[in-house]
């Protein structure tokens, strides 16, 4: 008997929606107001690779080891360098990594000896042309620069 | 006068295309239909073949590691445990007990994570709105806790050869304390939406019936099989990475049917909460990663390992002759047998049926086609 | 002129590293002995995985006795691997598990190019999917298989990708051009 009460008056369906009613709390409400606010994230996120340089001289950290074009899955990365005569160490020419193809795996920047080859946390990376893509040491030590908007 | 025979009803072959909302990916489905019954189906899948194992052949074992986080892209750690496990295998090693807990604690934050997306799409294909936001609600704060350990939401690359790259961040156990206290009531809001509703019971109620024979028969493993009576884990049958410390209970069902899949995996989902509040208690301390040499050169052999993967059993079959990149990997995945047996629950259902009973087979086309 | 040294003789080349297998002594290889006789299946052993070689026409015999008999009634996985500078090019693999032993036991036969094993339908119905991917991913035809068609590649597409001498840049140019309107990308 009380089932069938229970089938006619729609119990069920009602306690499902008392459910959906209860989550309408505006303290329940999360809305994020890209670009206004940035999303907060972490510290090891995988993001755009960035080479560092030295902050006291400015000079590269990169001492053209290779490691991290060996360890790349994909082997987008290459670069040239010469050896110094002076110090009688090598030093870095050109550098290029290539985001197209990379799959932001961290294989590189574990494999980077120095502190030099670094995945940061920025997601804005978008181009308009496949060659954009390709960033030189000049674009990678700065960093992308996405284009603010204002609203 | 029209011809009385032009109201004799022929069969139609129907094609539910590879761009559909509810076939979980790119998969294409032929149905042969009388009205709107179901005489027979034809999956035609591929539409997503990368190529995975011939890329494996080309790249060293620990290259490879990035690549196999994205065949069963919603779950991407169970894969990256599957990989590591067998490779180690073959290198006879084990991973030290800190590294297997913490991969214990990932594995299983993975397995619910995968079935609140299978939850939110299953009851999105059915046609309940709801679910589906509340369920990506929860799923945000685990992609946190993965982003805050390995930096990646989805393909999180977690593991590495040997055990682990990353130490626990500050707060790990803090986080995932609570998420297990904010889950479990959760899951009690999803059963109160659904379990007793009428519309959702008639719906899965005796659709998809799959038993015990049949299922073995087809090779279906994961929550399909369990759903069909057999108490069958293996987790608990051939225990990997300390599953054996922990002590957790396997869901079976009765009938077989979509209802018995949905009761199932929700009890895997508080099961889960239970292994992971076992497992953070003692995190032991100690070195994340074994005694594994830096250019991984296994001896020339063959090694089979496969783990239960929130959709079943996910199987590495690696081939090594010696050199550092392996000469055959063959993954055997889950989602690709258990399609296999979805022209048989089909056979006299209606098209509705279809999408209900896909969803509930939980594929993952990056799985099916690799 | 002085003679040359004879050049030192080049030292014998090493044999190809063989899998460490051991022979694996136990109840179900002393069955199969003797069901099928000694010699036939081959009982091996490497890193506590077990597996049987045997040969070619041989398979559905044994994994049929195995399912009947010992109780593996779970066909776990089929697949293939490619030795190009062997004899018998193909290495066929079938992986089965019982539920009731808990035990996972792998069968390999060798078979050569152009030979068409029978196919496992009949026994494991799990079979029809996996044996479609072995023809297609390696060429190898099972006999008596009720769909025997590609998988996961077009339906048209000449050539079987895991094959060491398809090199992992080729396409199917002819395929692309028709289908995918001119050239490729690459």
């Amino acid at each position: 008997m009380v089932r069938l009460l229970k089938k006619i008056f729609l119990v069920d369906l009602f306690q499902g929606l008392w459910v959906t009613f209860r989550n309408q709390n505006p303290k329940y409400i999360y809305t994020e107001q890209y670009p206004a606010e940035r999303p907060k994230i972490a510290e090891r996120f995988r993001g755009a690779p960035r080479m560092n340089t030295n902050p006291e001289t400015g000079e590269a950290l990169c001492m053209g080891c290779n490691l991290c074009s060996l360890a790349c899955p994909e082997s987008l990365i290459v670069m040239t360098s010469t050896r110094n005569e002076v110090t009688k160490r090598k030093e870095l020419v050109t550098f290029t990594f290539d985001t197209s193809r990379c799959m932001f795996c961290g294989l590189c920047e574990d494999a980077c000896p120095t502190d030099a080859l670094e995945l940061t946390q920025d997601f804005e990376m978008a181009s308009y042309t496949r060659e954009g893509q390709i960033w030189d040491r000049k674009m990678l030590e700065e960093g992308p620069k996405p284009t603010r908007y204002r609203c | 006068m029209p011809d009385a025979t032009f109201l004799d009803s022929t069969e139609l072959v129907l094609n539910m295309g590879p761009q559909h909302p509810s076939t979980h990916g790119v998969l294409r489905v032929i149905l042969k239909l009388d009205g709107e019954k179901i005489l027979g189906t034809d999956c035609v899948i591929g539409y997503l073949h990368r190529g995975v194992e011939k890329i494996a052949e080309a790249r060293t074992y620990a290259q490879f590691n990035p690549y196999v986080d994205r065949l069963d892209y919603v779950a991407a750690v169970s894969n990256g445990l599957g990989y590591c496990l067998a490779v180690e295998k073959l290198l006879n090693v084990e991973a030290s007990p800190r590294a297997q807990a913490v991969r214990v604690i990932l594995t299983e934050l993975n397995r619910i994570a995968s079935h609140l997306v299978w939850l939110g799409t299953h009851a999105l294909d059915i046609g309940a709105l709801t679910p589906v936001f509340y369920c990506f609600r929860e799923r945000e704060e685990i992609l946190k806790i993965f982003e805050q350990y390995c930096g990646a939401r989805l393909t999180t690359h977690a593991f590495r050869i040997g055990g682990l790259q990353y130490e626990l961040y500050e707060g790990f156990e803090r986080e995932v304390k609570a998420f297990c206290d904010m889950f479990l009531p959760k899951v009690d809001e999803y059963e109160e939406l659904l379990t007793s509703n009428r519309i959702w019971v008639s719906r899965l109620r005796n659709v998809g019936v799959l038993n015990a024979e049949d299922c073995k028969q087809y090779g279906v493993t994961g929550p399909v099989l369990r759903a069909a009576g057999v108490r069958w884990d293996l987790r608990k049958a051939q225990p990997y990475s300390g599953y054996e410390k922990y002590d957790f209970l396997i869901p079976t069902g009765q009938n077989g049917d979509t209802y018995d899949r949905y009761t199932v995996r929700m009890e895997e989902m508080r099961q889960a909460v239970r292994i992971i509040r076992q497992a953070v208690e003692g995190i032991p301390e100690g070195p994340i990663m074994a005694k594994v040499p830096k250019v991984i050169k296994p001896p020339v052999g063959e090694a089979y390992v496969s783990i239960e993967a929130p959709k079943g059993e996910l199987g590495y079959y690696i081939v090594s002759d010696g050199s550092t990149q392996p000469y055959r990997v063959r993954v055997r995945p889950p989602s690709f047998v258990n399609l296999q047996a979805l022209d048989r629950m089909v056979r006299g259902a209606l098209i509705a049926d279809v999408v209900a009973v896909i969803g509930t087979l939980d594929i993952v086309l990056g799985e099916v086609d690799r | 002129m002085a003679d040359e040294k004879p050049a030192p003789p080049k030292p014998a080349p090493k044999p190809p590293a063989v899998m460490a297998a051991t022979p694996w002594e136990s109840d179900l290889a002393r069955e199969l002995n003797d069901r099928f006789g000694v010699g036939v299946c081959q009982a091996y052993s490497y890193l506590g995985q077990n597996f049987f070689v045997v040969g070619p026409d041989m398979v559905v015999s044994v994994i049929e006795y195995l399912k009947m008999g010992p109780g593996f009634d779970y066909l776990v996985d089929i697949t293939a691997v490619d030795w190009p500078k062997r004899a018998e090019r193909f290495d066929l693999i079938y992986i089965l598990y019982s539920f009731s032993r808990n035990e996972r036991v792998r069968i390999k036969t060798q078979i050569i190019e152009g030979y068409r094993p029978p196919s496992m339908v009949r026994v494991h119905l799990t079979a029809n999917w996996l044996e479609r991917e072995v023809f297609d991913m390696f060429g190898i035809e099972f006999g008596g298989h009720p769909d025997m068609r590609r998988i996961l590649m077009p339906d048209e597409w000449q050539g079987h990708p895991l094959r060491k001498d398809y090199p992992i840049l080729q396409q199917d140019q002819r395929w692309v051009e028709e289908n995918l309107d001119g050239a490729s990308g690459q």
